[in-house]
């Protein structure tokens, strides 16, 4: 009987291992691809968000006031000579599991544009955020996500009122739409600190905080 | 050869897995929204169910029967993972679209059930046969369903629009309850076809043996 356990626990752990082994092969073969694939669809999304873009600094430091939204990633943007806005990339709980979002905001304090990057709710139905060819304002042909660009931060975001849901989905419409409020009021805060912040840190950058201060205010 | 053909024509309509044997089902419901979801989950789920059989074929005779559904398991899982891997590597859209269902391959029982009562007794000639059988009949089921429910549901056919812009797209052949409504009358036109391709066969023996005699 102890005999008969060993042997089917060994064939079992050797069948595990086996698997594991293969699986090991493909995902070293796929890794570095995926990841490319990532980087290149950041890179596109960020290059649609700021076209005149071309500094894309990568920055830390930026706080949630969510404990249910995570920033992967955040960007300062200028171009050569003047800064344009921050790009971060959130992640967040929705229906079918987390989202990741890029979202843009611009010196006026308004959304420059939000990207769905990853998002695995229902076919057909939240995952409609990421469909181009679907429409929540048929007549102005406005994506889910198209409907935040040049949306102020100030606004109150609340889906059915100033954000318009995403049929039979609104606890999709509703959690993106918390992800983006939130981020986009971390990264006001964070560039209202910034500009404050740095005078103090040194001489040399008070023309540009001083500039950006001024863009940021004058909304 | 013959018998080879017989094995991997059950599939298709005799002993479809969704028209007939009725396993699987919840997936095929949720990704037949769109064609391309279709044409995707049924290569992919193709893929998982051809590559498993085969490697339970093979190893039949080492399986000890009391750990055979674990090893099943392992089996399955491995290979879905790496559909899973090698879609988001090349194939990035696809793999955003089909989203959670990839992974839920492990769980559909059309994969356990083959292998279960066909790979783990059978040759591998045979196996290949049952699964690719198996596997197109999944996928032209899929293909079927999710075709009707993005033309009535959507206006668009894998996208593309096909219906007029005044046509009001019916919302509910995108819904769960539409896909039930859809699939049912599947499996009716499904059996319809069987009880007619066998009147036809009995009507083919009783001939040849009227001929005999």
């Amino acid at each position: 009987m102890k005999k008969e356990m060993t042997k089917l626990g060994i064939t079992l752990a050797l069948f595990a291992s086996l698997a594991c082994a293969s699986l090991a092969v493909v995902y070293s073969f796929t890794k570095d691809r995926i990841e490319r694939q990532n980087e290149i669809q950041l890179n596109a999304s960020l290059k649609e968000l700021f076209p005149e873009a071309t500094v894309f600094e990568p920055v830390e430091g930026l706080a949630s006031s969510d404990p249910g939204v995570k920033f992967e990633a955040a960007y300062a943007i200028r171009t050569d000579s003047a800064p344009l806005g921050m790009a971060v990339k959130a992640k967040g709980q929705s229906y079918g599991g987390d989202a990741v979002l890029l979202i843009g905001v611009d010196l006026r304090r308004s959304i420059v544009g939000v990207r769905v990057m990853e998002l695995k709710d229902t076919p057909g139905l939240g995952a409609n955020a990421t469909n181009p060819g679907y429409f929540v304002d048929k007549a102005k042909k406005l994506t889910f996500p198209g409907q935040f660009a040049g949306k102020y931060l100030t606004d109150p975001f609340e889906v059915k009122k100033d954000v318009i849901a995403i049929t039979a989905s609104t606890i999709t419409s509703r959690s993106l739409t918390n992800i983006i409020k939130k981020t986009g009021d971390a990264i006001v805060a964070y560039m209202d600190q910034m500009a404050v912040v740095a005078p103090a840190a040194g001489e040399t950058t008070d023309n540009v905080a001083a500039d950006s201060q001024n863009q940021a205010g004058g909304k | 050869m013959k018998k080879l053909y017989s094995v991997f024509k059950q599939g298709i309509i005799y002993e479809n897995p969704l028209l007939m044997l009725m396993i699987g089902l919840c997936s095929a419901i949720a990704v037949t929204t769109n064609v391309s979801n279709g044409i995707g989950m049924g290569l992919a789920m193709t893929f998982v169910l051809l590559f498993s059989e085969i490697i339970i074929s093979l190893f039949r005779k080492v399986i000890p029967s009391a750990v055979r559904i674990p090893v099943f398991i392992i089996v399955i899982a491995a290979f879905t993972t790496m559909v899973d891997l090698v879609m988001k590597a090349y194939f990035p859209d696809l793999s955003k679209s089909m989203g959670v269902f990839i992974p839920l391959i492990v769980v559909n029982c059309i994969i356990m059930g083959r292998v279960e009562a066909f790979a783990s007794k059978q040759k591998l000639a045979a196996v290949i046969a049952d699964s690719l059988g198996m596997g197109l009949g999944y996928t032209w089921v899929l293909i079927g369903i999710a075709a009707v429910r993005e033309l009535l549901g959507n206006g668009t056919f894998a996208g593309l629009q096909v219906m007029p812009d005044s046509f009001q797209p019916i919302l509910f052949f995108i819904l769960p309850p539409g896909g039930f409504f859809v699939f049912g009358l599947f499996i009716s036109f499904n059996i319809w076809l069987k009880k007619r391709m066998e009147v036809t066969a009995r009507a083919r023996e009783l001939a040849a043996r009227k001929e005999a005699a």
